[in-house]
């Protein structure tokens, strides 16, 4: 199972959350499978989509899911720290560990050699971390989706690969808006 | 203990509803004033990049956020402020303790001081600089000024303004 065949079979979660989607392929597979507006594509600033969603899940009641990547997280990894001190219970971080660099050409990330994210997480003060399988990665996600009182961090693992795909045709603007008129903040559009 | 309060006063006046700090002696004051403070959520953060992700889901959720940090945080959060905050057009204010001017008695921090509202310019970033108490009445308009333009600002304190605020 790669990224594309999981995003596939979590969409049905997905589409009733927030989610703050990580940049590069992950935003641009899910574009393509089932665009929603409670759907924020990251365009640029890779690494932080477990901060904005923790941002997000702070400032509001509406369960959020932060789908972030191995290489991402590893490129912040006092995020890890931050959401073990901070996460309230509407917060989930979905990190989809391939062991690569999807977005720019597959090279092995260290999640692949030495690095386990699970552990990093359990040390930083994360509880209910999760590691398991694309299959058990729905049963994993609903879950912690339906846990009211408690927040996750699931580590879903999956092969590497990827599927052709075009960048994602909406302005930044248009983005942040139908997102924030979906939480019920933006009354235009 | 008396400018650490107006500049919080100030800021709660412009509507900033959400505080992170990544800490600073010169901003130790304040962290104490929010950590008290049950009307606005604080909380520290690791790293100012990271703290850069939080306010702009912060600002998705409808707070208005503001980053506490030495102007060394800048640095660390170039791509962050660009590829984020003023690529989604995010209002966040950077509430910056500004190392380096002159009454910093630690000489290395003279080197970010020298780019710091250089960098700033290149980004397009609203500044206010503040050396003196009467300056700090700015602090409410200028936030709510972030709102209305839909950018993140910058204000910078100076070493010497802050640094006997017992």
């Amino acid at each position: 199972m790669n990224r594309f065949d999981l995003l596939n079979k979590i969409q049905n979660i997905l589409k009733d959350n927030l989610v703050i989607c990580n940049i590069g392929l992950p935003s641009q597979e899910l574009y393509k499978i089932n665009d929603q507006p409670n759907f924020f594509y990251m365009l640029g600033s890779m690494g932080l989509s477990s901060s904005i969603g923790l941002g997000l899940s702070l400032s509001q009641n509406k369960n959020v899911i932060s789908i972030d990547g191995d290489g991402s997280v590893l490129m912040n990894m006092n995020t890890l720290a931050t959401i073990g001190n901070r996460a309230p219970s509407n917060y989930t971080l979905l990190i989809i560990d391939n062991g690569s660099y999807g977005s720019t050409g597959d090279q092995r990330t260290f999640t692949d050699e030495n690095t386990s994210l699970k552990d990093v997480a359990i040390g930083a003060g994360c509880k209910n971390v999760v590691e398991c399988s694309g299959d058990e990665t729905v049963n994993e996600l609903s879950k912690a989706i339906d846990d009211q009182n408690n927040s996750y961090v699931i580590i879903s693992k999956i092969n590497s690969g990827n599927v052709k795909i075009d960048p994602i045709p909406l302005n930044p603007i248009t983005i942040r808006d139908r997102f924030r008129k979906f939480i019920g903040i933006v009354k235009y559009l | 203990m008396k400018i650490s309060k107006k500049i919080i006063d100030n800021l709660k006046k412009g509507g900033v509803d959400f505080y992170l700090s990544v800490p600073c002696k010169l901003l130790a004051n304040m962290i104490d004033i929010l950590e008290k403070d049950n009307d606005v959520y604080y909380s520290a953060v690791p790293r100012e990049e990271e703290g850069m992700g939080i306010c702009a889901g912060a600002y998705l959720g409808n707070k208005f956020p503001c980053i506490m940090m030495q102007n060394t945080g800048i640095g660390n959060s170039v791509n962050a402020i660009v590829s984020l905050l003023q690529l989604y057009q995010m209002p966040v204010v950077f509430l910056i303790s500004y190392r380096g001017t002159p009454g910093e008695p630690v000489g290395a921090q003279g080197g970010m001081a020298k780019i710091t509202e250089d960098i700033l310019q290149t980004l397009r970033i609203p500044m206010l600089h503040c050396s003196s108490e009467n300056d700090l009445e700015k602090i409410s308009t200028f936030s709510k000024h972030a709102k209305v333009v839909e950018s993140p600002v910058a204000i910078l304190c100076d070493f010497n303004l802050m640094k006997d605020d017992k």
